[in-house]
């Protein structure tokens, strides 16, 4: 079984690799000290089960759990945390394992024997808790099994082709799975919808513009894209920006 | 209010009801109260004997006479009343009152009649009558208006008690609470030690066992600035074991007085905050920075955190509870004079305490001592 161990701390990993040399059949394939080392490491060595703290910089354990469960053969995931009421709310409702630090190692040996791959299901019921007032720091993606990961804020605009939505940011273009109206319910606060295929981020909008033909144009701080902005929208969209003295 | 257990009388005179009539501020209550009363008594007759000012110069020098003789004799009674059941100590305090009245009155009926003497013994008989008409006056006033304000008293009492019933516990409630966060990933990190480096381990569970002493002990003895910043290290060093090179300080807090007398685990919880949300959100995690003066004696020590870039609606949240509780434990302790500001800039998120300056007393047990 081959193991990966995430967390912040260095003495609380240390601690980890002690308690699974003495357990047989686990193989350490690895260490991470936050979500996104851990989405790379796990990208590379394809371990069966991640140890997930949930506390982290970066991209806390259950984003990462998130990103995890969107690979191709995703891992088994046993959280691990010190203690989280709201956390443990959310364990117990979604069956997922998790164990608390101290960690005793016969409860390590349990999980490990009936650890079992997250779904879908269970992690929309830790969402449903856990991240109900929040949106996900990093969009990530697979690209010729390749792991990408771009942070939320480095993201310029969504928009919807036919069958993907491409993430325009900073160091170019994503295509995800993700449905437009999923992103905007997430992003809400700092995006907004302006047509039916789009969804920019108010800071870096620069301002409205009309194009040749009379349409009205949204353009970008720092790219030279432009986007329309339907007929319908013109108007929300002008009272949003006006609100951030953008128009 | 709330009054620091040294400046309490023994215990056993102040759970009485009857305040300390032999205390300056009581006198001066007794004096003015009697003077009401004297008033009162000067602007009730239906028809004067003409000269008002005169009569309240008679009534006022009789009823402080009075008024301060009652003092007098419960301030030499108290003790022993004190020891008795609340309603026997009430009914002798009013019997005295009535007593000290009745005498008083005789004594002043003795005295106006030494000085007028011929005048009052040329028709005894009506002079007589005069002064069992005076004497039941003088009682029926008294009698009304001791038990008024012996009930005054009482009830002040249980209003006093009660406020400080109340306020006793809601510090109680607000004592610093060590997050269940800290006290399990710290375990963690000593079952990890043991293995690696058994004397840091041994160190955390000294600095941990410290902590929580503290923790657990009454939240209303403050200890000495000195103790306090030492608490607060051994927090740090915990933390530092945990964080490692992602959390480093930066302390200047020399020009604090180490002799002021400060809430116990006052700083501990803010910086377990800054911690919480400055340092741990950070891979890289960064600097927090301890500072303290002394200005006008007040004590401003205001500890810096970096801000993180992200941080969610509720962890937010965390932080306010957490301030607000010092902030009321502060208020609760000081009123006006003891402050917490918050301030936010782009880079750093600043909390300064604002502390009256109170010398600590040298005494304390051995318990409640910070061991060096």
């Amino acid at each position: 079984m081959k193991v990966l161990i995430v967390d912040d701390e260095p003495l609380a990993r240390v601690r980890m690799q002690r308690l699974l040399q003495n357990i047989p059949d686990t193989e350490i394939v690895g260490e991470a000290k936050n979500g996104k080392e851990a989405l790379l490491s796990s990208s590379m060595r394809n371990p069966d089960i991640v140890l997930l703290d949930i506390r982290m910089p970066e991209m806390d354990g259950l984003e990462t759990a998130f990103h995890l469960s969107q690979m191709k053969h995703p891992p088994a995931i046993i959280f691990t945390t010190a203690f989280s009421e709201h956390a443990l709310a959310a364990f117990a409702a979604s069956a997922v394992d998790y164990l608390l630090k101290p960690i005793r190692r016969e409860h390590l040996e349990e999980a490990l024997g009936k650890a079992q791959k997250i779904n879908r299901a269970q992690l929309q019921e830790l969402g449903k808790q856990e991240e109900a007032k929040r949106s996900r720091s990093h969009i990530s993606a697979y690209m010729g099994g390749n792991l990408q990961l771009i942070p939320s804020e480095n993201i310029y605009y969504f928009q919807a082709e036919q069958k993907y939505v491409s993430v325009r940011h900073s160091d170019g273009t994503l295509l995800i799975d993700d449905s437009l109206k999923s992103l905007e319910e997430e992003y809400g606060e700092r995006f907004l919808r302006i047509h039916r295929n789009s969804l920019v981020a108010l800071k870096y909008v620069e301002g409205l513009e009309k194009d040749a033909e009379g349409k009205c144009q949204i353009g970008f701080r720092g790219i030279n894209d432009r986007l329309e902005i339907s007929r319908r929208m013109v108007a929300t969209t002008r009272q949003r920006l006006k609100k951030m003295g953008k128009a | 209010m709330i009054r620091n257990p040294h400046e309490t009388n023994s215990a056993q005179t102040d759970d009485f009801f009857l305040p300390d009539f032999c205390n300056v501020r009581m006198v001066f209550a007794v004096v003015v109260i009697s003077e009401l009363l004297a008033i009162v008594l000067t602007l009730s007759p239906l028809r004067s004997s003409g000269d008002r000012w005169n009569d309240l110069s008679i009534i006022s020098l009789f009823v402080q006479w009075v008024g301060l003789s009652s003092a007098g004799i419960l301030c030499l009674a108290r003790p022993r009343l004190a020891r008795m059941k609340e309603t026997h100590a009430a009914a002798i305090s009013y019997l005295l009152l009535l007593l000290t009245t009745l005498v008083i009155t005789e004594a002043a009926f003795m005295i106006g009649a030494y000085l007028q003497l011929e005048n009052w013994s040329s028709n005894f008989l009506m002079l007589s009558h005069w002064q069992v008409d005076l004497l039941l006056r003088n009682l029926g006033i008294s009698a009304i208006f001791s038990a008024i304000v012996l009930r005054f008293f009482y009830i002040q009492h249980q209003w006093e008690q009660n406020v400080r019933a109340e306020a006793q516990s809601r510090l109680q409630a607000l004592q610093s609470r060590i997050r269940p966060h800290f006290l399990f990933n710290s375990l963690n990190t000593i079952a990890s030690l043991t293995q690696i480096n058994a004397d840091q381990a041994e160190a955390a569970v000294e600095n941990l066992a410290d902590l929580f002493r503290n923790n657990l002990a009454d939240a209303s003895l403050h200890i000495s600035l000195e103790d306090e910043l030492k608490l607060t290290q051994r927090y740090l060093e915990i933390e530092k074991l945990r964080l490692g090179e992602r959390l480093q300080l930066r302390w200047s807090v020399d020009d604090l007085p180490i002799d002021a007398s400060v809430p116990r685990l006052i700083l501990q919880p803010l910086l377990e905050n800054a911690i919480y949300h400055g340092i741990e959100p950070i891979s890289h995690g960064g600097t927090i920075s301890i500072d303290g003066h002394m200005e006008k004696n007040i004590l401003h020590i205001s500890i810096s955190n970096p801000l993180a870039q992200q941080e969610n609606i509720e962890q937010r949240q965390g932080n306010k509870i957490a301030q607000d509780n010092i902030r009321q434990r502060l208020a609760a302790i000081y009123g006006e004079s003891g402050k917490l500001h918050v301030q936010e800039d782009e880079k750093n998120y600043t909390i300064t305490l604002l502390i009256p300056y109170q010398r600590s007393n040298p005494v304390t047990t051995r318990e409640e001592k910070v061991h060096t």
